[in-house]
Parts: C-alpha cells; structure tokens; sequence
C-alpha cells in the first residue's frame, strides 16, 4: 500500500464530500420538483460506490499479501478486513430485505415526512462520515490530536443523528407504527438503521476511549480502522433509505 | 457451590434466569411508569428472553476477551493446556473444543426434536385423537421442525468448526473468540426456541406464516427471538468459516487441492452468511407486528401475507443445501477413503457445490406454487429449480466413477455413506415433480413433501452425518466405536427410515395433507401410517444403539491412536486425539488429495524445522 | 467391455420393471377433472424419469458394491483413475436433457390447466377458520357443501376471512392458497360424478386436520334441481335468512344466541340495549350499529372483549346479507 501524503487524502475526502452534498442537493431538488424516481433510484448508488471506494477503501481487500509470513501483522489484519466485510455484507442483506419490503409495500408512495428534517439529519450524517475520513487518515499519518478531535466530532454528530431520528421525527410523525403501512415501514427502517447507528456510536466511543490512551499508532490502529468502514457503511445503507423514506414518490394516505 | 458456579454453563444458565427477570421486571416497570396497564405478558417475555440471553452470554463469559480489548487491555490467548474436562462445559476457544461442543448440543437438540417426532408419530398411529391435544399435537409438529433445523445447523457447525482448521492445516479458525461467542449464543437460543412450549406453544408450523402466526399464542415469540438468535449464531459462524478457509490454509494448499468438504462448506457458508439475515427479518416483522400493530402482513392495513413468504423462502429454501451441502461434502471425502480411489472429477464435484448454492438462491419461488403469488413468476422458477438437477447428477455420477474398479471396504462409517448415496437419491429422483407447476399443485402441502423432504434431510445430512461421527470418532476421542454396535444401528435404521419416507409420498398422493393431526379414515391410509410409526420406533431404537455405543466407547472403546482408516488427508498424519494447537510442525502441500492407488504419492509433507 | 453391457442391459431391465412397479402400486386418487388428465400424464412422464435415472444409479452402485468389493487376503489400492473430462460432459448432460424435457412439458401442462372458459361457472368460496362455504352469484344461492355441474368449467372465485386456507381437492388434482384480503382464482372443470372431500392444506390453525367439506359432482339436470330446491327452501323472510346465514357464515360460533358467554358479544337482547365500548363511551345497539360492526368489526368494540379477533365480513357478505342478519338478530330481543 503506498501512502499518500496526508494533506493530499485530507483533501481527496474533502473533494468525495463535496461530490456526495451535491448529489444529496440534486435529490433534494428532483425530489421537490420532477419527482423522477428512476433518478432518485440511481443517485444513491453514486454515492455508495464513492464512499465504498474513497472512504471505505474496498480495494484494499484485494491487495495481494500472498508472500507475507502469516503469524505477521500484516497478515492479520488483511484476515480482519475481510472478516469485518463479511459482516458488513451479511448486514446489508437485512437492509435489502427492508428495502424489498418497502418497495413491495408503498411502491411509488411515501410516508409523510418532515423534508426539511430528513434533509438535516442526511446532512449530519454526510458530514460526520466526512469527519470519520479525516479521522483515519489523521491516525494514518499519526496526527493523534487531529484523530481526537474528528472521532469526537463524529460521534458527536452521531448522537445528534439519533436525536434528530428517534427525539424529533419520531415524535412529530403525523402516525405511529400501527397507524398505516407507512408508518410501520418508515418505524421498521429507521428503527433498524438507528439500532446500526447506536451501535456505531459505541464503537466509536471506544475507539476514542483507547485512542486517548495512546493505544493506536500511525501503523496498527485496527479498531479505528474498522469502526470507521463499520460508519461509513450504517451511512451508505441511509443513502438508500433517505430517498426511499423522504424523497421517491407521492405522499402515502 | 462456587465449585459448581466456575463451571460456564451452570454460570450462564444462572445469569440467563437472571436476565429474564430482569427484562420482564424492567419492561413492566417501564410500562407501569408511563401509566399503562404494567403486566403486558408478550412484550414482558419477549424483552425478559432477549435479555436473558445477552445475560447468559455475558454470564458465562463469552465476551470477556472482547470487554477486555474495548477497555484498551491485553486479551491473553487462554492457556487450555490443564482444563481437563471443564474444556468442554465452558467458553474454550480452541477450534476442536467449539467444534466437539457443536457436536453435542446437536445431539441434545435433534433427540429433542426426535423425541417430539415420536409423540406425534405415535399418535398418527390411528385416526381420532388418542392422548394429545390439537393444540399439543400443533406445537410438537412445528418445534420438531424448528429444533431438528437448528439441530442440523448446529450439527454443520461442528463439523465444519472441528474439520476445517485440520484439514488446511491451521492453528485455530481465522476468530477464536467470535467462534466461541457464537456458539455461545446458540445455547441460550435453543432454550428460548424450547420454552416456547412452556408459553402456549404455537400452531403455525415450522414456518410461522401471517396471519396464522399473528394470532398464535406468545409462544410463537419465543420461536421467533429463539430462531433469530441462533440465526446470529450461524451468521457468524459461517463468516469465520470462510475468513478460515480463504486465510489460513497451509503452504501449496491452493483452491483446488484442498479436501473437498472444504469446498461444500464454504459454499454452504456463504448462504447462511448472506440469505440468514432474511429468515431473521421475516421472523422480525411478525414479532414487531405482534408487539407494536405494525401491519406487514395484515391486509386489513393494506399488507401483504406473500411478501412474508418470500422473504421467509428466500432463506429456508437455500437452508436446505445448507444442510446438505457438507453432508456431501462428508460423502465425497469418505468415499475415496474405502473405495480406495481417486475422487473422480474432483474439480466438477467442487464446482458443482457452488454451482448447487448459486442456483439455490433463485429457485426459493417454487414453495410458493399454489401461494397465489404473481402468475408470471411460477415458470421462471420451474425453470431454475429444475436446473438443480445438473449438479446434483454430477454428484452422484463422481460418486459412481469412484467406485467404479476401486477396492471397496465395508466399515460402518462406508456403509453410512452408502445409505447416504441412496437416502438421497430417494430424495433427489422426488424433487422433480415438485418443480414442474402443474404436479407440484398436487403436491404441495401433502406428506410427499414430508416424504421428499425427510429424504433429503435423512441423505444429505444424517446419515452422512453418522458416517462422519463413526469416522472421526477416533480423532477426537483417540478411541473407536464399537463395529458391531455400529452395525445394529445402521441396520435398524436404514430399512425402516427408507420404509419411512416412501410410505409418507405415498399417502401424499393419496391425500393426505401435511401437518394435521388427524385423518379421514376414509382416505384408506390408516395401515400405511401404523407401519410409519413402526418404522418410526425402529428409527430411534437405532439412535439409541448409537448413544449407547458412544457412551460406552468414550471409556472402553477399542484405543485408536494412528491412521485408522488408512487415510490420506492431514488430520489422520498426526496421533489421535490431536494436541490443543493441532499440528506440532506445519505442513505442506506437495500432491493431489485423493491419489489413493498412486504409488508413493503424498498429500502433505510436514515441514522439519532447521 | 462386457461390463458396461451388463449394466447397459440391467439398467434397461430395471428401468421397466421399476415402473411397470409404480404403475401396479396404487399411487394416484381418481381422476376426476378435466385438469387431472394433462397433470397425470406429466405425472407419468417423471415416472418414468425417475425410473431410468433410479435404475441406472442403482444398478450401477450394487454391481460397483459386488464386483469391486475387497476380497479376502487383498491389499492395495483401486486403479489409478482421475476422472475424464469427456464422460463428465456427457453426464453433465443427461441430467440437462431430462431438465429440458421437463421443462418444456411442464410448461405446457401449466398451460393445459390454465385453460380459462369464459362462460364458467362462477361460484364464490368463503374460508375461514375451520369451515368452506359457497354461494352461487347467477343463481343467489348460498350452502355449506359444494355442488358442482359435470362437464363444466367451474370459476372458483375464492377469500378467506382470517388466515391462509388452501383449497384442495386431492381427485381434482389442483390446489390453491386462499388469501385474506384478496380474491385467488382456481379453475376446474369436474368430469366424473361422485362425492368428493375439499381438504384445507395449507396450515390454519387449532383444527386445520378438520377443516374438509363436501363436494358434490352431479349431473347439470341434477344441478339445476339442486339450485331450484335451494332457492325454493330458501327462506323467504330475512329473519330466517339472517338465522341461516348465521349458521353458515359461522356467526354463532362466537356470539351465542341464548345469552352465554362466548369469544363474542351474545346476541341476546342485544337489539336497542345501551352497550359500553372499550373507548370508554356507550351506544345504542341500533341497525347501524349492528350493520358496522359485522362489516368494521374494530371500529366499535364491546368492553370486555378482545380486538382484532372477529374477521373482517365486508368482503363476504353484501348489502342485503347484512340486513337480513340484523333482522335475525332483532328477533332475539
């Protein structure tokens, strides 16, 4: 793996942000003007195969250690990442099976959202996923100050995401989860998502509890590694769900 | 007492009542905090269960390396070496342990199952109802569904967790501890899965549909959360079978080289991987439309029962080659060992498993024939499931050109395999007419399912399944099971079980529908079904020879410490039983796994240390 | 050389005398529609299938077993043989042609008894838990047992009013799932007379075993006397109608007529008395009380009494059903 230098990936993850806000941008305003849902279809997988390639660093699994001595650290943690991914594709066949649920169930109907709150907590999302970025290449390049203040950010926004999610929409939403299918799918997905969220967060209070410590360095930080794809990913499924939720189709009765 | 406590088990069965308490003293607390009605039975149970079995989890301490890693200190390796036998009845994460571990709960579980088998057997016996309930009748038939699939599960799991890291030459799997946890979680969700029983029961079937399942009673909770969990378990399981094979084998060990059960279980681990989490969902839904009137699959709230089977199929079709698949695997791995030959076309047999868990995630619509699913749909999924065929053939003619001039021997693990080959091709020759529509709609729902289901099972797994024990009994005990023992079970067991099955598709065809409790007698099937429940008896006298003869073995079975069966793969190089980290010198790979008549070839060459 | 002939000729053998076994025992119920025909022969084309392919592997497995078995004072290995590149095409390809025959008959078999005629006749099938129940549009007649005209395609138009039953005639040789909520069609034309059973097989609960009825294939002259005795022993007042269709439509398994207790409301004096609500509030037990609560019946729920238990009549009974049953119950005041 040859390293780039650190301003270069900082800003290379600068560059991807600003790629995903506007692509979120022109969901927003398709969403609010032609309605076309085969846009709003395609966009999120965009978007995905950014942050699956600049931010979640996919190609790293194929990187070829074949000569490297198996007890190595090396060795090992490529044997992690492949495991983590694993997780991560089991995981993404219970979002797939949400989305088929929804698709089958509301089709080209919607819940009846507040736009304006499913535009915010997307954007925290986007930026506390940019601000994971700039934590692992902080810890790459062994900036551990740098690291610090971008988890804590991160996490920071997390907990608002969560609040913005099950404290306000939750509460506004004009039904409840037996009140229409609507309802129930649009609890059921974002239940799901934020239960990943939650998790995630966790995982990145503990990473930043050990960073402190001192227990990463530019070489091993594994942990910080993992928690970051594991939320870059719980980010990518909400690439899918905010246009199935807020955006495709017409408000559901 | 503390003795008794320091023993896992004892310690996370404590922790799991604990955890139930708990859960159903916080819930109703909650409840009675916001002003509600405080004793609602279903939610308290199912926040009690789920607690519970976090509770065990944590209790016995399966997650104690990974608490001891989040608080930033070291997590040493355990030193197993003096343990004893306490190994086995608490977290050990040496792969051979788990895998024995495996072993066991999978017997507990399918006499389990069996035992419920052999009530409503017993009962079908005659017409009218003779000493069960409906209700009683309905819970025994769809927990004998659901504990023998979670038996086999974790049946596959032992197999898989004890044979992999041997057979490529491994230390351990890829995640000791994840290995660990994830057996762990099976235990408590058995129990769950079981006490369901105790709540009502249910009268779904094994496959819960809405709305029948929403209108059960809170039993069928219990079989969803249990379900689900031990669902996790799998999950992870098969992610760290994968990791293992792709990542740990032995120097030279490449795709095409490695013991062709290894090929079987990592195809049969990437279904339960990925197609897991859909049965787990389904199930999900059904609990979340219990517990809070979300209506999925109410129609009255515009939902749609059929999605519930899709996404419920989707799973429990490729389950079913989850099932089969390292069972023959097994047989494809015996059968050169004493037929004394090559595996004939080891790259069509390794491919065709592939091949049989690809085309099994498209054919899941052919459970759904008669469901009144989309129209359209029915014939691409006639087409995709009839393709299941051309594997399978390749199978059994490997199967044949590997007897074909061997020199074959009859111990009893080779005459297991042998009433594999024809259990299944029983089961196999059946599946046809149920994938062409038309006489699929006569079919389905009938005992011929039961019949061509039983057989598949029976085939593809249980009698492979037995093969494997009686074969790698030595290995992991260092002594043999009794021959003629050996041979009284299979005898008692193979005609009867045959007998069995065939009888069940015949009064299929005759109109005899699946799980109900009693029949027309009008229907002239009642001789037929007295004869079934013989056989049924004959069955578990069969299993019971084996316990007996595995019990006995442990202690006084004839000591087997070399290459019992003259074998060529790696686990058999070294004495049994093997040492906590298998081999003392690694190997490698330097021939062709199976050249049996191939003089002076070798398989492995263990590495001398300079 | 001479052992592949033997198998050849013993594979033959075994192939014919596995089915001519198939075929002697009894295997299959009786023919009894016109769909049964063209599935019974796809029927017979995987008997023999299954014959050949059973034939064929099992007589090579025992010969295999027999000749290649390790005779006495024997040591060493079988041959040497790997496997043939060529053969593994071949039997890659037996098992696809027998997919593609199959296949293509499977199709048309699916075709055959899909076969719609648009002048069938129509009949309405209502399933719920554990009962069948019919009634005939063209001639506004309701039963509990079916009667179905020979030689007739007969259009079932087929819901359930709580879980999933399935329709199943085992002579008629098709089967279809009922649905809540929606209404499945199932086509049939019965051909010979006689009495049959309807068997529920899809799983419905409790006592799925028993959920059977009649099915009756006559004659059209014995149909048509059958719907004209229908319609004249049909009650005339809708009191009596509403009484029998509260014995067919299951009605008086939950709600009883005498005052006892029940999964439902009695009926008894239950017209114009005041009845508390779960919501707290009190209502008349008026004609539209009663006409909501059998078609919303979650709209309105008695204190004492579970929701979401009484199935949803609004897609079984029409207009005039429903009044007749409130006449009926206004008699038990």
């Amino acid at each position: 793996m040859e390293h780039q230098t650190k301003s270069s990936a900082m800003q290379l993850g600068l560059l991807v942000f600003g790629a995903l806000a506007i692509l979120t941008a022109v969901e927003f305003a398709i969403a609010l003007t032609t309605n076309l849902w085969q846009v709003l279809a395609v966009i999120p997988f965009i978007k995905a195969g950014l942050v699956l390639y600049y931010y979640m660093h996919i190609s790293r699994l194929f990187e070829n250690d074949e000569d490297v001595d198996k007890e190595s650290f090396a060795y090992k943690l490529a044997t992690n990442r492949i495991g983590l991914w694993l997780f991560l594709l089991s995981d993404m066949f219970i979002f797939g099976g949400l989305m088929i649920s929804r698709i089958n169930l509301l089709g080209l109907t919607r819940p009846d959202l507040i736009q304006y709150l499913g535009l915010g907590v997307t954007t925290i999302l986007l930026i506390s996923s940019f601000f994971a970025n700039r934590a692992e290449v902080s810890m790459e390049s062994g900036d551990r100050r740098q690291f610090l203040v971008s988890i804590s950010i991160t996490m920071s926004l997390g907990i608002l995401f969560l609040l913005g999610v099950l404290g306000v929409e939750w509460r506004l939403a004009p039904f409840g989860p037996s009140t229409n299918l609507a309802g129930a799918i649009f609890y059921i997905m974002t239940g799901f998502h934020a239960f990943h969220v939650f998790s995630g967060v966790i995982f990145l209070a503990i990473v930043l509890r050990n960073g402190a410590h001192g227990l990463y360095s530019s070489e091993k930080h594994w942990g910080v590694e993992a928690s970051v794809v594991y939320w870059h990913f719980v980010d990518v499924v909400w690439f899918f769900f905010y246009p199935a939720l807020y955006l495709i189709g017409s408000l559901a009765k | 007492m503390r003795k008794i406590y320091s023993i896992g088990l004892v310690r996370g069965l404590l922790w799991q009542i604990l955890g139930t308490a708990v859960g159903i003293g916080i819930l109703t607390g909650i409840r009675y905090l916001l002003g509600l009605t405080p004793w609602k039975p279903e939610s308290a149970f199912v926040f009690g269960a789920l607690l519970g079995a976090l509770f065990f989890v944590y209790g016995i301490g399966a997650v104690d390396g990974w608490i001891k890693v989040a608080s930033g200190k070291e997590a040493p390796e355990l030193d197993e070496t003096n343990w004893g036998r306490a190994r086995y009845f608490g977290v050990s994460l040496d792969h051979k342990v788990i895998g024995i571990q495996y072993l066991v709960l999978s017997l507990v579980l399918m006499l389990v199952g069996g035992s419920f088998a052999m009530l409503f057997r017993t009962e079908l016996a005659n017409t009218g109802l003779q000493f069960l309930t409906l209700m009683e009748y309905n819970t025994l038939m769809s927990l004998h569904g659901m504990v023998m699939i979670v038996g086999i599960l974790v049946g596959v799991a032992a197999f898989m967790n004890y044979l992999i890291p041997m057979m490529i030459g491994a230390r351990d799997m890829a995640f000791p501890r994840l290995n660990a946890f994830a057996f762990w979680l099976v235990v408590p969700a058995s129990i769950i899965l079981i006490s369901s029983m105790a709540l009502g029961g249910f009268d779904t079937g094994w496959t819960g549909y809405p709305p029948l399942s929403v209108r059960a009673p809170i039993g069928i909770q219990m079989f969803f959360l249990g379900v689900s969990l031990a669902g996790m378990g799998t999950i992870l399981s098969s992610l760290n079978v994968i990791t293992t094979a792709l990542r740990m084998r032995a120097k030279g060990m490449t795709g095409f080289r490695l013991p062709i059960f290894v090929w079987g279980s990592l195809a049969t681990s990437m279904i339960s991987l990925t197609a897991t989490q859909l049965i787990g969902l389904s199930f999900q839904m059904v609990m979340f439309e219990r517990l809070f009137g979300m209506g999925f699959f109410d129609p009255a709230k515009g939902g749609n029962p059929i999605l519930f089977q899709h996404l419920f199929w989707f799973y429990s079709h490729p389950a079913v080659y989850v099932f089969v698949l390292p069972g023959l695997g097994i047989i494809s791995e015996l059968l050169p060992v004493f037929a004394r030959k090559p595996l004939y076309g080891y790259k069509w047999v390794a491919i065709s498993s592939f091949g049989i868990a690809l085309i099994g995630f498209l054919v899941w619509g052919h459970h759904m024939f008669a469901s009144g699913m989309a129209e359209y749909l029915r014939v691409p999924f006639m087409y995709s499931t009839l393709l299941v065929a051309v594997p399978t053939g390749v199978k059994f003619f490997s199967w044949l050109g590997t007897l074909w001039r061997g020199k074959i021997v009859f111990p009893v693990p080779m005459l297991f395999v042998l009433a594999g080959i024809v259990v299944f091709l029983l089961g196999g020759l059946t599946g046809p007419p149920n994938a062409t529509v038309a006489t699929d709609l006569q079919l389905t729902d009938t005992y011929f399912i039961v019949g061509h289901f039983h057989d598949t099972m029976f085939g593809g797994y249980i009698f492979p399944f037995f093969a494997a024990i009686y074969y790698w009994f030595p290995k992991m005990t260092g002594r043999r099971l009794n021959e003629t023992l050996g041979k009284i079970h299979f005898w008692l067991m193979t005609p009867a079980f045959i007998t069995l099955s065939t009888l069940m598709m015949r009064i299929g065809l005759l109109g005899m529908r699946r799980r109900i409790a009693d029949y027309d007698p009008s229907l002239g099937v009642t001789i037929d079904n007295r004869v079934m429940t013989v056989a049924g008896f004959l069955i578990a006298l069969g299993i019971l020879t084996f316990l007996i003869n595995a019990f006995w073995s442990l202690r006084h079975g004839e000591i087997a410490t070399g290459n019992v069966w003259n074998s060529r793969s790696p686990e058999w190089q070294v004495p049994s039983p093997m040492p906590i980290h298998n081999y003392d010198k690694p190997f490698e790979v330097v021939g062709e796994p199976y050249d049996y008549g191939l003089p002076d070839s070798q398989y492995i060459k263990f590495i001398e240390e300079e | 050389m001479r052992r592949y002939v033997i198998i050849f000729i013993l594979v033959i053998v075994s192939t014919f005398v596995v089915h001519e076994w198939l075929m002697l025992v009894h295997l299959f119920p009786r023919e009894a529609s016109a769909q049964s025909i063209p599935v019974d022969q796809l029927f017979h084309v995987h008997l023999w299938v299954i014959s050949f392919l059973f034939s064929l592997i099992m007589v090579t497995l025992i010969y295999s077993l027999i000749v290649f078995r390790r005779r006495k004072g024997e040591t060493g290995d079988g041959a040497y043989i790997t496997g043939n590149s060529t053969l593994e095409m071949t039997w890659t390809a037996i098992p696809l042609m027998a997919v593609l025959v199959l296949a293509y008959a499977g199709a048309k078999t699916l075709g055959a008894i899909r076969v719609i005629d648009p002048t069938a006749l129509q009949v309405k099938v209502t399933a719920g838990q554990w009962y069948w129940r019919y009634s005939y549009p063209e001639f506004g007649v309701t039963s509990s047992d079916l009667y179905l005209p020979a030689n007739r395609q007969i259009d079932l138009q087929m819901t359930s009013v709580d879980v999933i039953h399935s329709f199943w005639v085992p002579e008629f040789r098709v089967k279809q799932d009922i649905i809540p909520g929606r209404t499945v069609d199932l086509r049939v034309t019965p051909t010979l007379i006689g009495e049959y059973t309807v068997r529920c097989s899809e799983l419905c609960g409790l006592r799925h075993a028993y959920m059977e009825g009649k099915v009756n294939v006559v004659s059209q002259g014995d149909f048509d006397k059958w719907i004209a005795q229908q319609e004249s022993a049909a009650p005339e007042s809708p009191e009596l109608r509403g009484q029998q269709l509260a014995q067919d439509y299951g009605c008086i398994n939950c709600h009883s007529v005498d005052g006892s207790p029940k999964t439902g409301p009695s009926w008894l004096h239950l017209y114009g008395s005041i009845v508390k609500l779960t919501d707290g509030t009190s209502v008349t037990a008026d004609d539209n009380y009663l006409k909501t609560s059998i078609i919303q019946p979650n709209a309105q729920v008695v204190l004492g009494f579970p929701s979401n238990v009484m199935p949803d009549f609004s897609t079984v009974l029409d207009q005039t059903m429903v009044e007749s049953l409130v006449a009926y119950i206004k008699t038990l005041k």
